[in-house]
């Protein structure tokens, strides 16, 4: 008989940890020891920069060059231009308001239960119609401000959802198109699909908002923030659809002739069937889209929107706070990272609900 | 200064504009604009400094903005019916072709392709815009001879590439270039002392020079390496709209040259001290009816925006964080190349 094996020791204290991880060989601790001056050097540096080196407010007659950190003084002066753009200075807190709808909607349609064929547009229509009633204005006594006038913030969390809101739908039907059994339907899609994916995005809003003027007549033309969000929602739905698609290839076939069989009709199969696995199995890769599309936003800069990247250019663009891009940068840099870190934390809630719900 | 791969793509859109008929109306700019009562101006994607910039209110204000103010007030009597479109350089000019804008005031050089293949037509030069040095003054130069050998930091893909590799070539001064793509990362790799000198745009020169941790630590030189006249411009074959604009720089300057101030333009109106300004300012009829305004379209001019000098002054001169000097963009008689036209 063998003696039973005693169970190994092992400490679980913060020490025992570290001891184990960090330091259980010499050469371990001298690259933990070389790393970690490294990280606390830097870390040391960049919280020295923003906030103990920093100047919050400029007191009279000092300016940014008394600063030995960052100067934060400028996120004082002109905030409010990054955050709202050329939006009439009085009318401000419609921007506000108009911002908080559609982020309060967006925060909304993640909650499971407006997960309905009838909830989620009519959410979603509420959220729209609040902010272009806001943002436009021309009822209630709110003056009218032009698209042209939108800016900041709001223009590019509206542009974002437009662009997500329309394009969804789009790329579910054009993933549907795509694996449609009727050959002209499938390959008209598959043309469409892989000519705007083959076009760089700049173009194709260069086209909407520049080219399309020039050779469709007045009447058709439409709003020309309008225009910009329908191709930018093209190009959206193009590639999601490629990731739908894909999320239902990864269903055995089985599923569908079985329920075929049953008799079940093609849209019940679609329903619930097709979609709901094919959105589970595509949620990595569809979060990434959005990801992607919410930092895109700003190539819209490129055709004369005011967006929150071209504010802030517009906010260092002068002579007096020339100097402070980097403190701008950081500051538009934290507003997308609440926004895209939002965006990746929801994914990976979905995800687990979906490993809890679907085991 | 655009870069190349936004003039590619306006280039693109601008050959889809020729082969489709161009829908603005031309020829009736002036009425157009009238009907509308208010002007549709450049304005730009961001802020490009002193020319159009945006306040902390968010209302423009700069150089070629005031520029758009002096023409709605020639043509709708006040600077306020004015609405500044933001484009960028790429969109300026399929955006007046499609009508989007009524005049392209965006610091836009005069060249022989905008003015033939793009169907623009330009208008006399308002702004002559010099590339010139920024260099550290510790060394000592004073002119170009003397950075022989030296370190240029040049901004990617600009005609400032060229017009440096031109002029040092013909002089026969070596260099060495320093490519950047934005104007942050030159700023700050001449301030880190990676190069010696900093070519490109004037204006641009005096807002780098200021936004130095110490100005003083820099010189720009006075050697002029190109000059571009910057030009108003207007869609092909409106006469009268071309007419308007030449007429309003002119009068601005007119206005400079025989000392009428923003401050004092009433009293020279009252009592004019010579025949030309009475003509000038309206009390003797005669300059709006020949250009189909009214006839106190300068005088209004003059009173919302000052003249020539103190639009300058206030934007990108003395009177501005920039304090660029006058120097070719004064007038003939103080050395600089602006003119009057003959006002009969």
């Amino acid at each position: 008989m063998e003696a039973a094996l005693r169970p190994p020791v092992v400490d679980t204290t913060a020490f025992g940890w570290a001891r184990r991880r960090l330091f259980a060989t010499p050469v371990d601790t001298i690259v933990t020891l070389c790393f970690g001056a490294v990280v606390v050097w830097v870390a040391l540096r960049i919280v020295d920069w923003t906030l103990i080196s920093a100047l919050w407010s400029l007191e009279d007659g000092q300016t940014c060059r008394d600063a030995a950190g960052a100067c934060w003084a400028v996120i004082e002066a002109r905030g409010r231009l990054i955050l709202f753009g050329l939006y009439p200075y009085e009318e401000h807190w419609r921007s506000t308001l108009a911002c908080l709808a559609i982020v309060a909607t967006m925060a909304l349609s993640c909650v499971p239960w407006f997960w309905s064929l009838k909830r989620l547009p009519a959410l979603w229509i509420g959220g729209f119609v609040t902010f272009v009633v806001l943002m436009h204005g021309g009822v209630f006594g709110l003056s009218v401000v032009t698209t042209e006038q939108w800016g900041g913030l709001s223009l590019t969390v509206f542009i974002f959802c437009s662009v997500a809101v329309i394009g969804m739908p789009m790329s579910i039907g054009l993933a549907l198109a795509r694996r449609s059994k009727l050959p002209v339907v499938r390959h008209v899609t598959s043309v469409f699909i892989d000519l705007f994916r083959s076009v760089p995005l700049l173009t194709i809003l260069f086209t909407a908002a520049v080219v399309i003027p020039l050779t469709v007549p007045d009447w058709a033309q439409g709003d020309k923030l309008g225009r910009v969000i329908f191709a930018f929602a093209i190009f959206f739905a193009c590639y999601q659809a490629e990731i739908i698609r894909s999320g239902m290839q990864a269903i055995p076939p089985g599923q569908e002739e079985a329920a075929a069989a049953l008799g079940m009709k093609y849209w019940s199969r679609v329903f619930d069937i097709l979609l709901p696995q094919a959105f589970r199995n595509s949620l990595p890769a569809t979060i990434n889209q959005f990801v992607i599309t919410f930092k895109e936003t700003s190539i819209v800069t490129i055709i004369g929107f005011f967006e929150i990247m071209a504010s802030a250019n517009a906010a260092v663009g002068t002579g007096e706070w020339g100097a402070q891009y980097v403190e701008v940068y950081f500051f538009v840099g934290a507003v997308y990272f609440l926004f895209v870190f939002g965006l990746s934390r929801y994914g990976a809630y979905l995800e687990k609900r979906a490993r809890l719900t679907h085991a | 200064m655009m870069k190349r791969f936004t003039s590619a793509l306006a280039g693109a859109a601008l050959a889809a504009a020729v082969s489709a008929p161009v829908l603005a109306a031309s020829g009736e700019t002036v009425k157009t604009i009238q009907d509308r009562d208010s002007l549709l101006c450049t304005g730009h994607n961001g802020s490009y400094l002193g020319f159009a910039e945006v306040d902390d209110k968010g209302k423009w204000t700069g150089f070629d903005i005031e520029f758009c103010k002096a023409l709605a007030t020639a043509i709708l009597g006040s600077p306020d019916k004015l609405q500044i479109i933001p484009v960028s350089w790429a969109q300026r000019f399929p955006a007046l072709q499609s009508g989007d804008i009524d005049v392209i005031i965006k610091v836009t050089g005069w060249t022989m392709g905008r003015d033939t293949e793009l169907g623009l037509q330009f208008a006399r030069p308002y702004f002559i815009g010099p590339t010139n040095i920024l260099t550290r003054a510790e060394l000592g130069a004073t002119s170009a001879a003397d950075l022989e050998g030296g370190v240029f930091c040049i901004n990617a893909g600009t005609s400032i590439e060229r017009i440096v590799a031109d002029y040092m070539g013909a002089k026969g001064i070596s260099y060495e270039a320093l490519n950047f793509e934005k104007a942050e990362e030159l700023r700050s790799a001449l301030y880190a002392g990676r190069c010696d000198a900093l070519a490109g745009f004037g204006p641009f020169l005096a807002a780098t020079r200021f936004n130095a941790p110490n100005p003083d630590d820099f010189v720009i030189l006075d050697e002029v390496l190109a000059l571009e006249p910057e030009g108003i411009a207007a869609r092909q074959g409106d006469d009268n709209f071309i007419d308007v604009i030449n007429w309003m720089v002119s009068a601005l300057l007119m206005a400079e040259e025989h000392g009428i101030t923003q401050a004092n333009v009433d009293e020279m109106r009252a009592n004019p001290p010579s025949s030309s300004i009475g003509r000038l300012l309206g009390a003797t009829p005669g300059i709006g009816d020949r250009l189909g305004l009214s006839n106190d379209w300068a005088y209004n001019m003059i009173k919302a925006v000052g003249n020539y000098g103190e639009i300058y002054d206030r934007t990108v001169g003395e009177g501005s964080p920039y304090k660029l000097p006058r120097g070719l963009n004064n007038l003939w008689s103080k050395g600089g190349l602006h003119y009057t036209l003959v006002l009969d």
